[in-house]
């Protein structure tokens, strides 16, 4: 052997001496079983095993020896374990974060000689259970039915990819578990709720699955307050949970969902296959959060060069309310990112800070208790973004003017929030919360088109149509081409009354975009209230030739078909509806008045009585099952319907 | 393929070459493999004009069975040495994986990076945008011969020999 090493152990050997004489906090022996291996077992783990994300495994002395000099460098820059949020500016659940204290151990313990120690000093191993439903069986896998290419080499790629569920009754899901097929290549997924299938229209479009973008907008629903409620989120490490008992979240028939995925190239071809594994519950929530954004993404335009480019937002909260948890996203350009709470007294609350935001470690973090704060606090965040050449992430070389928006090459700058009326609120502070945020949001673009819109559509989901219906003309006066706005507006002018204003909107709509079979379903409506019953049936019949496993349409068209006394053909739809929407005893009472109107009063009788057995007390069912009876019994005792 | 042995092998600055290019890579390196595909384009451009080049791996342990799956895993053409007794590490003053280096006849004239993507271990471009190794080559075809230059890579640390 050469002179060298010699030389660095008696170095080496001088070094420790001096350690011993200068501090007595040095331990004396660092070993990997009685002191590392805790660390490693704690922080590392669970992402560092078999199956699981990490490049490589950490779960024994062999593992972490052979990556040591790794594990120094990573460590003492805080690259690992990987936890973004600044220390004492939020409380979070599962923080990874090494103390001082520890990450000059592990480089103790390298510098050292990285000794294994005595056995009996280490710890059991974490056990992983690498493939498996965390949660036990799920009750309903919602799977990509094909595989999704990922290039080798390349930009990251973000996709998309819509998921029907095929429920037929609304669900309410305790937690969820994404599995992703290969989780070297699946950095982070977020699940959006797509009760409007309004993505359906883009999916595959170019002949892949899925379609790219890095974020999705879905329509609302109109007619009904359900603002998205729960982060749906997954990285690397992500342990499924069940949510509290009394916040479930629903799942409706019909909803798609949509699995958000940011996609790494590992320097080979990869394909990915993700599925989604939900767990229902037949409670109810009780507790009904949502998600508070706040953004200002129309003031992000941000020049070239500029390094300290700064965004603020700022919502009041109208009623008191607990934050369970929080979102932070931006993209390539954002540097660092704050949320806080102002007080009514002025003082204020850290919610969130990172000071080197990297779009790679996104996640949500959850308070390990809830925030509460008092009505009148302000929710408020502060975004700055790099557009500088000495921001290697910056994906324009040279920089160039950046607008907000969706693509990669955009910026965006958002704080999500979860926030919950208190334990024991009795009224649901939702709508005034969303109130609060789209009146912000008119602040901030008094000719915005969303605000105006979300507005008009928390209206109509409050049944104040005569409030909505300004709204939604005055988005439609900043995009008179919007056919979702023009069908909203359509149906609060339904609703208030105003037919021939209804009609004229929605057939506006539907000439807008003739496939948009919502804005049809909503003529068909208008039409049969207007006693246009041969304009209806057109509209509904358009419908389901296009999905004829819609059905509410299929109910709609039947209940049309019957008031023009064509019996044959509703009872044809009446089946189809009755099957698609078993639980739903207007259906059943109607399938029972056409079969008992074929002198069927077996079937009509089975009809009622499943009616019935749906809502014991729907009376016309009642009535009529009684009459039925009757009928089987005596022939010609009572008059057919 | 066969695989090279280091201890076996007199290849830097083989005679009649131009130079001699080595990519010291880790089979379970996330930032080497993300490199593959650049490394095995580096090869097929530069090994047509005469460059030998050579992938070296240095982890412990590292089986030739191993070394020869990733190669084909991740499409790497090069032929492959592997190192445990850090022969070439220690003569080309690597500390992280992937790196380069780059022998004229038995001189080191550039060792580091392979390009600039990476800036730090959480920092990167979607593709580099100074590329010192091709620039040297570059620069070795042209009939120069290049003083010593040595850049920083980022990557995993190489470990002790054991």
């Amino acid at each position: 052997m050469p002179a060298a090493p010699r030389f660095v152990s008696a170095f080496r050997a001088c070094l420790g001496l001096l350690a011993l004489l200068t501090s007595s906090s040095v331990h004396a022996q660092v070993t990997f079983n009685k002191h590392i291996a805790p660390i490693v077992f704690e922080y590392c783990s669970a992402c560092h095993h078999a199956g699981e994300a990490a490049p490589f495994a950490l779960m024994n002395y062999t593992d972490v020896r052979n990556h040591a000099n790794q594990i120094v460098a990573v460590t003492k820059i805080r690259f690992m374990p990987p936890w973004p949020p600044e220390h004492g500016y939020g409380d979070f659940v599962g923080e990874r974060r090494l103390s001082d204290a520890q990450i000059r151990l592990i480089a103790q313990w390298v510098s050292d000689g990285r000794k294994e120690g005595d056995p009996r000093d280490l710890p059991p191993a974490p056990q992983f259970d690498e493939e498996g439903w965390r949660l036990g069986p799920p009750d309903l896998i919602v799977k990509l039915p094909q595989p999704f290419h990922v290039p080798a080499t390349g930009a990251d790629v973000w996709r998309n990819f819509v998921m029907p569920t095929g429920l037929t009754e609304t669900k309410y899901v305790r937690a969820i578990q994404l599995r992703p097929g290969n989780k070297r290549v699946v950095h982070h997924a977020n699940i959006v709720l797509d009760s409007t299938q309004s993505l359906r229209r883009r999916d595959g479009a170019d002949g892949q699955p899925g379609f790219p973008g890095m974020d999705v907008i879905t329509e609302a629903r109109s007619g009904t307050f359900d603002p998205t409620s729960h982060f749906l989120f997954w990285k690397p490490g992500t342990i499924p949970q069940f949510e509290p008992e009394d916040m479930a979240w629903k799942l409706d028939p019909g909803t798609d969902l949509i699995f958000n995925l940011h996609l790494l190239p590992t320097g080979k071809d990869e394909t990915v296959q993700p599925e989604l594994g939900l767990y229902f519950t037949t409670r109810a929530p009780t507790r009904l959060p949502m998600l508070v954004q706040l953004e200002h993404d129309g003031a992000l335009d941000i020049p070239p060069g500029a390094r300290d480019f700064e965004v603020r937002d700022r919502v009041v909260l109208p009623a008191a309310a607990e934050v369970l948890g929080v979102y932070p996203h931006a993209h390539y350009l954002g540097k660092q990112m704050e949320a806080w709470a102002t007080l009514p007294d002025g003082s204020r609350i850290w919610l969130l800070k990172i000071n080197d935001w990297d779009i790679n470690w996104q996640g949500v973090y959850m308070y390990r208790k809830p925030v509460s704060l008092p009505k009148g606090s302000a929710l408020e965040m502060r975004i700055t973004y790099d557009n500088s050449d000495q921001n290697p992430r910056n994906p324009s070389h040279p920089p160039h003017r950046v607008l907000g928006g969706n693509r990669s090459s955009d910026e965006m700058g958002h704080i999500w929030l979860q926030v919950v009326a208190p334990v024991g609120t009795k009224e649901d502070i939702r709508p005034a919360i969303e109130e609060a945020v789209m009146k912000r949001r008119l602040e901030k673009y008094p000719a915005d088109f969303v605000a105006h819109y979300n507005l008009g559509a928390m209206f109509v989901s409050r049944g104040e149509f005569a409030a909505a219906i300004p709204y939604l003309e005055a988005a439609l006066k900043v995009d008179p081409h919007d056919a979702t706005a023009r069908n909203t507006l359509g149906g609060a002018l339904l609703e208030n009354d105003r037919l021939d204003d209804a009609i004229r909107e929605l057939r506006q709509a539907v000439a807008d975009d003739p496939g948009y079979l919502n804005a049809r379903f909503n003529l068909g409506r208008a039409l049969a209230a207007n006693n246009d019953l041969a304009g209806a049936a057109a509209e509904f019949s358009a419908i389901v030739e296009k999905t004829a496993d819609d059905g509410d349409a299929q109910w709609a068209l039947a209940t049309v078909l019957m008031k023009q006394r064509q019996y044959e053909q509703a009872l044809t739809h009446l089946e189809v509806a009755a099957r698609l929407k078993p639980n739903d005893a207007d259906i059943q009472t109607n399938l029972g008045v056409v079969l008992a109107t074929r002198g069927d009063f077996s079937g009509a009788i089975r009809a009622f009585e499943r009616a019935l057995e749906i809502n014991p007390n729907e009376s016309v069912a009642r009535q009529n099952l009684e009459r039925a009876r009757k009928q089987l019994e005596s022939p010609g005792s009572a008059p057919r319907s | 393929m066969f695989l090279l042995l280091a201890a076996q092998l007199e290849l830097v600055a083989p005679h009649g070459e131009k130079a001699a290019v080595l990519f010291f890579i880790r089979a379970d390196c996330p930032i080497s493999n993300r490199f593959a595909p650049e490394i095995e384009r580096i090869y097929e451009q530069y090994g047509q004009r005469g460059f030998d080049i050579h992938l070296v791996y240095s982890e412990p342990g590292l089986s030739a069975d191993r070394i020869e799956a990733h190669r084909r895993e991740y499409h790497l053409g090069a032929p492959a040495i592997s190192d445990p007794e850090h022969r070439y590490i220690t003569l080309a003053h690597i500390r992280a994986t992937p790196s380069a280096a780059v022998f004229v006849k038995g001189r080191l004239v550039y060792d580091g990076r392979i390009d600039n993507r990476f800036v730090s271990f959480s920092k990167t471009r979607t593709s580099g945008i100074q590329h010192d190794l091709t620039g040297v080559l570059d620069l070795i075809e042209a009939g120069k011969t290049p003083p010593l230059r040595e850049t920083r890579a980022i990557g995993c640390a190489v470990e002790e020999v054991q």
